[in-house]
Protein backbone atom coordinates (compact mmCIF):
# COMPACT_ATOMS: atom_id res chain seq x y z
CA UNK A 1 0.00 0.00 0.00
CA UNK A 2 1.17 3.32 -0.77
CA UNK A 3 -0.28 6.86 -0.15
CA UNK A 4 -0.01 9.79 -2.46
CA UNK A 5 0.00 12.93 -2.45
CA UNK A 6 -0.84 14.65 -6.00
CA UNK A 7 -0.69 18.13 -7.78
CA UNK A 8 -4.27 18.54 -7.63
CA UNK A 9 -7.41 17.52 -6.21
CA UNK A 10 -9.32 14.29 -7.72
CA UNK A 11 -12.14 15.15 -9.49
CA UNK A 12 -15.23 13.84 -10.90
CA UNK A 13 -14.03 14.08 -14.18
CA UNK A 14 -11.03 11.63 -13.51
CA UNK A 15 -13.52 8.91 -12.29
CA UNK A 16 -15.33 9.05 -15.66
CA UNK A 17 -11.26 8.28 -17.00
CA UNK A 18 -10.82 5.34 -14.42
CA UNK A 19 -14.42 3.98 -15.50
CA UNK A 20 -12.90 2.79 -19.07
CA UNK A 21 -10.10 0.71 -17.27
CA UNK A 22 -11.86 -1.24 -14.22
CA UNK A 23 -14.85 -1.07 -11.51
CA UNK A 24 -15.43 2.38 -9.94
CA UNK A 25 -17.54 2.75 -7.14
CA UNK A 26 -18.77 6.08 -5.93
CA UNK A 27 -20.41 7.26 -2.48
CA UNK A 28 -21.22 10.65 -3.22
CA UNK A 29 -23.56 11.06 -0.42
CA UNK A 30 -20.68 11.46 2.37
CA UNK A 31 -19.33 14.04 4.10
CA UNK A 32 -16.50 13.26 1.57
CA UNK A 33 -17.88 12.03 -1.44
CA UNK A 34 -15.89 9.09 -1.83
CA UNK A 35 -14.44 6.63 -4.82
CA UNK A 36 -12.87 3.59 -4.70
CA UNK A 37 -11.36 1.63 -8.24
CA UNK A 38 -10.60 -1.88 -8.48
CA UNK A 39 -8.86 -3.73 -11.04
CA UNK A 40 -8.45 -7.44 -9.76
CA UNK A 41 -5.23 -9.00 -9.16
CA UNK A 42 -3.93 -5.65 -10.60
CA UNK A 43 -4.61 -2.54 -8.55
CA UNK A 44 -7.07 -0.70 -6.17
CA UNK A 45 -7.44 3.23 -5.84
CA UNK A 46 -8.93 4.58 -2.85
CA UNK A 47 -10.37 8.65 -2.12
CA UNK A 48 -12.55 11.74 -1.85
CA UNK A 49 -13.31 13.40 -4.74
CA UNK A 50 -11.75 16.83 -3.84
CA UNK A 51 -9.15 15.13 -1.81
CA UNK A 52 -5.29 15.34 -3.15
CA UNK A 53 -4.47 12.27 -1.55
CA UNK A 54 -4.75 9.07 -2.51
CA UNK A 55 -4.39 5.26 -1.06
CA UNK A 56 -3.22 2.97 -4.08
CA UNK A 57 -2.63 -0.52 -3.04
CA UNK A 58 -0.97 -3.32 -5.28
CA UNK A 59 0.78 -7.02 -4.38
CA UNK A 60 3.81 -6.29 -3.07
CA UNK A 61 5.20 -8.48 -5.88
CA UNK A 62 4.90 -6.42 -8.90
CA UNK A 63 4.38 -2.84 -6.56
CA UNK A 64 7.38 -1.11 -8.89
CA UNK A 65 5.40 -2.77 -12.19
CA UNK A 66 2.33 -1.51 -11.23
CA UNK A 67 3.03 2.22 -9.71
CA UNK A 68 4.28 2.92 -12.46
CA UNK A 69 0.05 1.78 -13.93
CA UNK A 70 -0.69 4.81 -11.63
CA UNK A 71 1.79 7.11 -12.73
CA UNK A 72 0.62 6.86 -16.45
CA UNK A 73 -3.34 6.72 -15.27
CA UNK A 74 -2.81 10.56 -14.03
CA UNK A 75 -0.32 11.09 -17.09
CA UNK A 76 -3.05 9.92 -19.90
CA UNK A 77 -5.79 11.38 -18.09
CA UNK A 78 -5.68 14.68 -19.93
CA UNK A 79 -5.14 12.72 -23.29
CA UNK A 80 -9.08 11.77 -23.50
CA UNK A 81 -10.09 9.13 -26.30
CA UNK A 82 -6.03 8.95 -27.60
CA UNK A 83 -4.95 8.63 -23.80
CA UNK A 84 -7.40 5.36 -23.15
CA UNK A 85 -6.06 3.86 -25.99
CA UNK A 86 -2.38 4.21 -25.42
CA UNK A 87 -2.96 3.27 -21.31
CA UNK A 88 -5.12 -0.36 -22.74
CA UNK A 89 -1.57 -0.86 -24.35
CA UNK A 90 0.54 -0.14 -21.40
CA UNK A 91 -1.48 -2.36 -19.08
CA UNK A 92 -1.00 -5.58 -21.35
CA UNK A 93 2.94 -4.56 -21.47
CA UNK A 94 2.90 -4.19 -17.29
CA UNK A 95 0.69 -7.61 -17.59
CA UNK A 96 3.18 -9.39 -19.34
CA UNK A 97 6.08 -8.12 -17.27
CA UNK A 98 3.59 -9.65 -13.93
CA UNK A 99 3.52 -13.24 -15.72
CA UNK A 100 7.20 -13.44 -16.85
CA UNK A 101 8.05 -12.13 -13.25
CA UNK A 102 5.55 -14.87 -11.96
CA UNK A 103 6.34 -17.85 -13.92
CA UNK A 104 9.93 -17.14 -15.30
CA UNK B 1 -5.17 12.50 10.31
CA UNK B 2 -4.17 13.83 7.41
CA UNK B 3 -5.91 17.61 6.66
CA UNK B 4 -9.00 16.57 9.16
CA UNK B 5 -8.73 19.46 11.11
CA UNK B 6 -11.85 17.00 13.35
CA UNK B 7 -10.46 15.48 16.79
CA UNK B 8 -10.08 11.83 16.02
CA UNK B 9 -12.12 9.26 17.39
CA UNK B 10 -9.96 6.43 18.52
CA UNK B 11 -12.21 3.17 19.01
CA UNK B 12 -9.57 1.06 18.36
CA UNK B 13 -8.99 0.22 22.31
CA UNK B 14 -8.61 -3.66 21.96
CA UNK B 15 -5.75 -3.25 19.51
CA UNK B 16 -4.03 -0.25 21.88
CA UNK B 17 -5.68 1.28 24.26
CA UNK B 18 -5.08 5.79 23.31
CA UNK B 19 -5.64 8.17 25.23
CA UNK B 20 -3.10 6.92 28.12
CA UNK B 21 -3.85 8.25 31.54
CA UNK B 22 -1.62 11.33 32.09
CA UNK B 23 -0.20 9.60 35.21
CA UNK B 24 1.15 6.53 32.83
CA UNK B 25 2.80 9.12 30.71
CA UNK B 26 4.50 10.98 33.78
CA UNK B 27 5.62 7.43 35.28
CA UNK B 28 7.46 6.82 31.18
CA UNK B 29 8.81 9.85 31.76
CA UNK B 30 10.12 9.59 35.72
CA UNK B 31 11.48 6.14 34.83
CA UNK B 32 13.49 7.73 31.90
CA UNK B 33 15.01 10.93 34.02
CA UNK B 34 16.76 8.97 36.57
CA UNK B 35 19.06 6.11 36.08
CA UNK B 36 17.78 2.66 36.26
CA UNK B 37 17.57 0.77 39.70
CA UNK B 38 17.37 -2.65 40.10
CA UNK B 39 19.12 -4.95 42.41
CA UNK B 40 21.86 -6.43 41.17
CA UNK B 41 22.35 -4.44 37.88
CA UNK B 42 23.34 -1.35 39.52
CA UNK B 43 25.77 0.07 42.42
CA UNK B 44 22.67 3.14 42.26
CA UNK B 45 19.68 3.64 44.79
CA UNK B 46 16.74 5.89 44.97
CA UNK B 47 15.01 5.73 41.99
CA UNK B 48 11.98 3.24 42.06
CA UNK B 49 13.01 -0.51 41.43
CA UNK B 50 10.28 -0.33 38.19
CA UNK B 51 10.28 -4.18 37.86
CA UNK B 52 10.16 -5.17 41.53
CA UNK B 53 7.06 -2.88 42.19
CA UNK B 54 5.19 -3.93 38.62
CA UNK B 55 5.64 -7.29 40.04
CA UNK B 56 4.01 -7.00 43.38
CA UNK B 57 1.27 -4.47 41.73
CA UNK B 58 0.18 -6.79 39.02
CA UNK B 59 0.35 -10.09 41.49
CA UNK B 60 -2.14 -8.17 43.94
CA UNK B 61 -4.04 -7.12 40.78
CA UNK B 62 -4.74 -11.04 39.58
CA UNK B 63 -4.65 -11.89 42.95
CA UNK B 64 -1.11 -14.29 41.90
CA UNK B 65 1.32 -15.10 44.22
CA UNK B 66 4.32 -15.27 44.80
CA UNK B 67 4.98 -12.07 42.83
CA UNK B 68 7.94 -13.53 41.68
CA UNK B 69 5.92 -16.01 39.49
CA UNK B 70 5.11 -12.54 37.55
CA UNK B 71 7.16 -13.28 34.50
CA UNK B 72 7.39 -9.70 31.98
CA UNK B 73 7.62 -10.19 27.98
CA UNK B 74 7.62 -7.97 25.60
CA UNK B 75 4.00 -8.76 24.86
CA UNK B 76 1.52 -11.53 25.14
CA UNK B 77 2.62 -12.90 22.05
CA UNK B 78 6.04 -13.00 23.30
CA UNK B 79 4.71 -14.56 26.70
CA UNK B 80 2.33 -17.54 24.83
CA UNK B 81 5.73 -18.63 22.47
CA UNK B 82 7.58 -18.60 25.59
CA UNK B 83 4.68 -20.83 27.26
CA UNK B 84 3.72 -23.21 24.60
CA UNK B 85 7.70 -23.83 22.92
CA UNK B 86 8.55 -23.91 26.86
CA UNK B 87 6.03 -26.82 27.56
CA UNK B 88 6.28 -28.64 24.61
CA UNK B 89 10.40 -28.59 25.23
CA UNK B 90 9.66 -29.63 28.77
CA UNK B 91 7.16 -32.65 28.03
CA UNK B 92 9.70 -33.94 25.38
CA UNK B 93 7.47 -37.00 23.69
CA UNK B 94 4.79 -36.07 21.43
CA UNK B 95 1.49 -35.08 22.62
CA UNK B 96 -1.75 -33.81 21.96
CA UNK B 97 -2.87 -30.05 22.73
CA UNK B 98 -5.86 -28.26 22.29
CA UNK B 99 -7.15 -24.50 21.72
CA UNK B 100 -10.22 -22.94 20.09
CA UNK B 101 -11.56 -21.04 17.00
CA UNK B 102 -11.87 -18.18 18.83
CA UNK B 103 -8.26 -17.96 19.49
CA UNK B 104 -5.59 -15.43 18.26
CA UNK B 105 -2.81 -16.15 16.11
CA UNK B 106 -0.35 -15.47 18.86
CA UNK B 107 -1.58 -19.37 19.85
CA UNK B 108 -2.71 -20.52 16.95
CA UNK B 109 0.31 -19.73 15.21
CA UNK B 110 3.01 -21.31 17.52
CA UNK B 111 0.50 -24.29 18.03
CA UNK B 112 0.61 -25.15 14.30
CA UNK B 113 4.06 -24.73 13.86
CA UNK B 114 4.64 -27.54 16.62
CA UNK B 115 2.00 -29.82 14.66
CA UNK B 116 3.67 -29.49 11.16
CA UNK B 117 7.37 -30.36 13.14
CA UNK B 118 5.24 -33.42 14.75
CA UNK B 119 6.10 -32.03 18.13
CA UNK B 120 2.07 -32.02 18.89
CA UNK B 121 -1.15 -33.30 17.41
CA UNK B 122 -3.72 -30.20 17.69
CA UNK B 123 -7.19 -30.14 18.25
CA UNK B 124 -9.40 -27.00 17.39
CA UNK B 125 -12.20 -26.71 19.12
CA UNK B 126 -15.21 -24.76 17.84
CA UNK B 127 -17.51 -22.10 20.06
CA UNK B 128 -21.15 -21.90 20.14
CA UNK B 129 -23.10 -18.40 20.91
CA UNK B 130 -19.20 -16.70 21.13
CA UNK B 131 -18.19 -19.21 23.95
CA UNK B 132 -16.60 -22.31 24.28
CA UNK B 133 -17.38 -23.95 27.75
CA UNK B 134 -16.07 -26.75 29.19
CA UNK B 135 -18.26 -29.16 28.09
CA UNK B 136 -16.98 -28.72 24.21
CA UNK B 137 -13.47 -28.93 25.53
CA UNK B 138 -14.10 -32.43 27.13
CA UNK B 139 -15.08 -33.57 23.91
CA UNK B 140 -11.62 -32.95 22.62
CA UNK B 141 -10.05 -34.64 25.11
CA UNK B 142 -8.02 -37.85 24.80
CA UNK B 143 -5.36 -40.03 27.13
CA UNK B 144 -2.52 -37.96 25.34
CA UNK B 145 -3.87 -34.77 26.09
CA UNK B 146 -1.26 -32.65 28.22
CA UNK B 147 -1.94 -29.09 27.15
CA UNK B 148 -4.98 -26.59 26.29
CA UNK B 149 -4.15 -22.95 25.35
CA UNK B 150 -7.38 -21.07 24.99
CA UNK B 151 -8.50 -16.90 24.85
CA UNK B 152 -9.87 -15.78 28.21
CA UNK B 153 -11.52 -12.85 26.00
CA UNK B 154 -12.13 -13.04 22.13
CA UNK B 155 -10.49 -10.41 20.45
CA UNK B 156 -13.15 -10.65 17.89
CA UNK B 157 -16.46 -11.23 19.48
CA UNK B 158 -16.20 -9.73 23.15
CA UNK B 159 -17.04 -12.78 25.15
CA UNK B 160 -15.17 -13.85 27.84
CA UNK B 161 -15.11 -17.54 28.63
CA UNK B 162 -15.82 -18.76 31.79
CA UNK B 163 -12.26 -20.99 32.49
CA UNK B 164 -12.92 -21.40 36.49
CA UNK B 165 -14.64 -24.66 35.74
CA UNK B 166 -12.03 -25.25 32.46
CA UNK B 167 -9.17 -25.01 34.49
CA UNK B 168 -10.80 -26.48 37.98
CA UNK B 169 -11.18 -29.99 35.64
CA UNK B 170 -7.90 -29.72 33.58
CA UNK B 171 -6.38 -29.18 36.45
CA UNK B 172 -7.51 -32.00 38.51
CA UNK B 173 -6.97 -34.14 34.89
CA UNK B 174 -3.18 -33.03 35.04
CA UNK B 175 -3.57 -31.13 31.58
CA UNK B 176 -1.71 -27.64 31.69
CA UNK B 177 -3.67 -24.26 30.96
CA UNK B 178 -2.46 -21.44 29.58
CA UNK B 179 -5.25 -18.65 29.54
CA UNK B 180 -4.69 -15.76 26.99
CA UNK B 181 -5.99 -12.86 28.83
CA UNK B 182 -4.63 -10.25 26.57
CA UNK B 183 -8.05 -8.93 26.08
CA UNK B 184 -9.65 -9.40 29.75
CA UNK B 185 -6.80 -8.02 31.78
CA UNK B 186 -7.64 -4.76 33.08
CA UNK B 187 -10.98 -5.49 31.80
CA UNK B 188 -12.84 -7.24 33.71
CA UNK B 189 -12.01 -9.14 37.52
CA UNK B 190 -9.33 -11.79 37.07
CA UNK B 191 -8.71 -13.57 40.07
CA UNK B 192 -6.16 -16.52 39.76
CA UNK B 193 -6.43 -17.64 43.53
CA UNK B 194 -9.82 -18.53 42.18
CA UNK B 195 -8.60 -20.56 39.09
CA UNK B 196 -6.06 -23.00 38.78
CA UNK B 197 -4.35 -21.60 35.78
CA UNK B 198 -1.46 -23.15 34.62
CA UNK B 199 -0.43 -19.76 33.15
CA UNK B 200 -2.15 -16.82 32.72
CA UNK B 201 -0.93 -14.57 29.84
CA UNK B 202 -1.56 -10.54 29.49
CA UNK B 203 -0.42 -7.51 27.42
CA UNK B 204 0.43 -3.95 28.81
CA UNK B 205 -0.65 -1.99 25.95
CA UNK B 206 -4.20 -2.91 25.96
CA UNK B 207 -6.53 -2.26 28.82
CA UNK B 208 -4.24 -2.07 31.37
CA UNK B 209 -3.12 1.29 30.03
CA UNK B 210 0.94 0.41 29.54
CA UNK B 211 2.69 1.57 26.60
CA UNK B 212 3.08 -0.60 23.45
CA UNK B 213 6.62 -3.37 24.08
CA UNK B 214 5.21 -4.85 27.26
CA UNK B 215 3.56 -8.06 28.71
CA UNK B 216 4.24 -11.03 30.26
CA UNK B 217 2.50 -14.02 32.26
CA UNK B 218 1.88 -15.53 35.36
CA UNK B 219 2.67 -19.20 35.98
CA UNK B 220 1.74 -21.54 38.96
CA UNK B 221 4.32 -24.30 38.49
CA UNK B 222 7.91 -22.62 36.94
CA UNK B 223 8.84 -26.41 36.37
CA UNK B 224 6.19 -26.87 33.98
CA UNK B 225 8.13 -24.75 31.38
CA UNK B 226 11.35 -25.78 30.30
CA UNK B 227 13.58 -22.67 29.73
CA UNK B 228 14.25 -21.48 25.93
CA UNK B 229 16.43 -18.31 26.40
CA UNK B 230 19.40 -18.14 28.26
CA UNK B 231 21.76 -14.72 29.68
CA UNK B 232 22.41 -12.12 31.52
CA UNK B 233 20.05 -11.83 34.71
CA UNK B 234 22.45 -9.98 37.33
CA UNK B 235 22.55 -12.64 39.55
CA UNK B 236 24.51 -15.77 40.11
CA UNK B 237 27.05 -14.74 37.34
CA UNK B 238 29.39 -17.20 38.32
CA UNK B 239 27.42 -20.16 36.99
CA UNK B 240 26.84 -20.26 32.88
CA UNK B 241 23.22 -21.70 33.02
CA UNK B 242 20.44 -20.15 33.61
CA UNK B 243 19.44 -19.62 37.67
CA UNK B 244 16.66 -21.77 38.04
CA UNK B 245 14.97 -19.52 41.14
CA UNK B 246 12.21 -17.24 39.82
CA UNK B 247 12.02 -14.70 37.74
CA UNK B 248 15.62 -14.55 36.26
CA UNK B 249 14.49 -18.18 35.10
CA UNK B 250 12.47 -16.88 32.67
CA UNK B 251 13.51 -13.15 32.49
CA UNK B 252 16.94 -12.66 31.11
CA UNK B 253 18.45 -9.64 29.26
CA UNK B 254 18.02 -5.74 30.32
CA UNK B 255 14.40 -5.35 31.15
CA UNK B 256 12.25 -2.66 29.58
CA UNK B 257 12.07 -0.25 32.58
CA UNK B 258 9.76 2.11 30.74
CA UNK B 259 7.41 -0.30 29.67
CA UNK B 260 7.44 -2.01 33.12
CA UNK B 261 6.81 1.60 34.65
CA UNK B 262 3.57 2.15 32.15
CA UNK B 263 2.24 -1.05 33.48
CA UNK B 264 2.66 -0.50 37.37
CA UNK B 265 1.94 2.88 36.46
CA UNK B 266 -1.08 1.50 34.45
CA UNK B 267 -2.29 -0.76 37.13
CA UNK B 268 -2.34 2.00 39.79
CA UNK B 269 -4.75 4.47 37.13
CA UNK B 270 -7.24 1.10 37.05
CA UNK B 271 -6.76 0.69 41.50
CA UNK B 272 -7.19 4.64 41.88
CA UNK B 273 -10.63 4.85 38.93
CA UNK B 274 -11.92 1.40 40.77
CA UNK B 275 -11.88 -1.80 37.96
CA UNK B 276 -15.43 -1.96 38.38
CA UNK B 277 -16.10 1.54 37.14
CA UNK B 278 -13.99 0.79 33.95
CA UNK B 279 -16.01 -1.93 33.43
CA UNK B 280 -19.63 -0.22 34.44
CA UNK B 281 -18.38 2.57 31.66
CA UNK B 282 -17.40 -0.04 29.02
CA UNK B 283 -20.84 -1.87 29.35
CA UNK B 284 -22.76 1.83 29.13
CA UNK B 285 -20.52 2.73 25.71
CA UNK B 286 -21.24 -0.56 24.61
CA UNK B 287 -24.77 -1.15 25.02
CA UNK B 288 -25.28 1.82 24.07
CA UNK B 289 -23.50 1.65 20.22
CA UNK B 290 -24.88 -1.96 19.65
CA UNK B 291 -28.84 0.06 20.86
CA UNK B 292 -28.08 2.62 17.61
CA UNK B 293 -26.64 -0.01 15.66
CA UNK B 294 -29.31 -2.04 15.99
CA UNK B 295 -31.44 0.90 14.73
CA UNK B 296 -29.55 1.07 11.99
CA UNK B 297 -30.52 -0.63 8.26
CA UNK B 298 -27.67 -2.79 6.56
CA UNK B 299 -25.83 -3.64 9.69
CA UNK B 300 -24.88 -6.84 11.04
CA UNK B 301 -23.61 -7.40 14.50
CA UNK B 302 -22.13 -10.71 15.68
CA UNK B 303 -22.47 -10.56 19.24
CA UNK B 304 -25.05 -8.73 20.29
CA UNK B 305 -24.01 -9.09 24.02
CA UNK B 306 -20.11 -8.70 24.44
CA UNK B 307 -19.00 -9.45 27.99
CA UNK B 308 -15.94 -6.95 26.64
CA UNK B 309 -16.34 -3.64 25.22
CA UNK B 310 -15.82 -4.70 21.50
CA UNK B 311 -18.65 -4.04 18.87
CA UNK B 312 -17.94 -6.48 15.54
CA UNK B 313 -20.39 -5.39 12.62
CA UNK B 314 -20.31 -5.07 9.03
CA UNK B 315 -22.53 -3.19 6.48
CA UNK B 316 -24.19 -4.53 3.71
CA UNK B 317 -23.09 -3.77 0.27
CA UNK B 318 -19.71 -2.01 1.64
CA UNK B 319 -16.42 -4.06 2.15
CA UNK B 320 -15.37 -3.41 5.44
CA UNK B 321 -11.78 -2.16 4.81
CA UNK B 322 -13.43 0.56 2.73
CA UNK B 323 -15.65 1.51 5.77
CA UNK B 324 -12.68 1.59 7.89
CA UNK B 325 -11.11 3.79 5.15
CA UNK B 326 -14.39 6.55 5.06
CA UNK B 327 -14.33 6.41 8.81
CA UNK B 328 -10.59 7.63 9.33
CA UNK B 329 -10.51 9.74 6.23
CA UNK B 330 -13.97 11.49 5.76
CA UNK B 331 -15.12 11.05 9.67
CA UNK B 332 -11.38 10.96 11.84
CA UNK B 333 -12.61 8.06 13.25
CA UNK B 334 -10.59 5.02 13.96
CA UNK B 335 -11.92 1.28 13.95
CA UNK B 336 -9.90 -2.03 13.30
CA UNK B 337 -11.33 -3.78 9.94
CA UNK B 338 -10.20 -7.19 8.50
CA UNK B 339 -9.18 -10.33 10.22
CA UNK B 340 -8.07 -9.03 13.90
CA UNK B 341 -5.73 -11.82 13.70
CA UNK B 342 -8.31 -14.80 14.38
CA UNK B 343 -8.39 -15.86 11.12
CA UNK B 344 -10.85 -19.06 12.47
CA UNK B 345 -13.44 -16.94 14.19
CA UNK B 346 -14.26 -15.17 11.12
CA UNK B 347 -14.07 -18.56 8.71
CA UNK B 348 -17.32 -18.82 11.20
CA UNK B 349 -18.78 -15.28 11.09
CA UNK B 350 -18.49 -13.96 7.76
CA UNK B 351 -16.76 -16.47 5.79
CA UNK B 352 -13.35 -14.97 6.79
CA UNK B 353 -14.08 -11.83 4.61
CA UNK B 354 -13.00 -10.14 7.71
CA UNK B 355 -15.58 -7.33 9.52
CA UNK B 356 -15.32 -3.88 11.66
CA UNK B 357 -14.68 -3.80 15.02
CA UNK B 358 -15.17 -0.88 17.30
CA UNK B 359 -13.43 -1.20 20.69
CA UNK B 360 -13.83 1.39 23.79
CA UNK B 361 -12.07 2.65 26.99
CA UNK B 362 -13.05 4.25 29.41
CA UNK B 363 -11.44 7.16 28.22
CA UNK B 364 -14.36 6.88 25.44
CA UNK B 365 -17.58 9.65 25.69
CA UNK B 366 -21.55 9.15 24.99
CA UNK B 367 -21.18 11.99 22.76
CA UNK B 368 -18.08 9.70 21.05
CA UNK B 369 -20.24 7.06 20.63
CA UNK B 370 -23.20 9.03 18.67
CA UNK B 371 -21.00 10.50 16.36
CA UNK B 372 -19.51 7.32 15.68
CA UNK B 373 -23.31 6.11 15.33
CA UNK B 374 -24.31 8.75 12.53
CA UNK B 375 -21.01 8.31 10.70
CA UNK B 376 -21.68 4.73 9.96
CA UNK B 377 -25.44 5.48 9.61
CA UNK B 378 -24.21 7.75 6.77
CA UNK B 379 -21.86 5.17 5.38
CA UNK B 380 -25.25 2.76 5.16
CA UNK B 381 -27.45 5.11 3.99
CA UNK B 382 -24.62 6.07 0.94
CA UNK B 383 -23.98 2.18 0.34
CA UNK B 384 -27.53 1.49 -0.01
CA UNK B 385 -27.81 3.61 -2.46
Amino acid sequence: MKEYVLDEPLTGGFLKFLENFGTVRFLDQLRKPYFSFEKEQFISIKGFVGDSNVEVRYKKESQDLVADYFHLLLYYYDQGEKGILALNGQEDVIRKKMKVRQDP
Amino acid sequence: MVNNPTPVIYLNNAATTYPKPPEVLEEVASCLRLPVHEAGRTTGTGSTDYPSAAREALAAFFHAGPPEHVIFTQNATDALNLLIHGFVRHTGAPFHAITTELDHNSVLRPLTTLEQDGAITLSVVPFTNATVDLGAIKKMIRPETRLVVMTHGSNVLGSVQDIRPIAEYLHANDIFIIADGAQTAGHIPVDLADIPVGAYVFTGHKALFGIPGIGGFFISDPNAIAVTRQGGTGTDSRTLTQPSRMPERFETGTHNYPGIASLFAGVRFINTAGLSEIERTGTDLTNRFIRELKRTPGITIYNENPDLPFVSFDIAGIDNQEVGFILARAYNIIMRTGLHCAPLVHKRIDEGTGCIRASFSYFNTREQIDTAITAIREVAQSADR
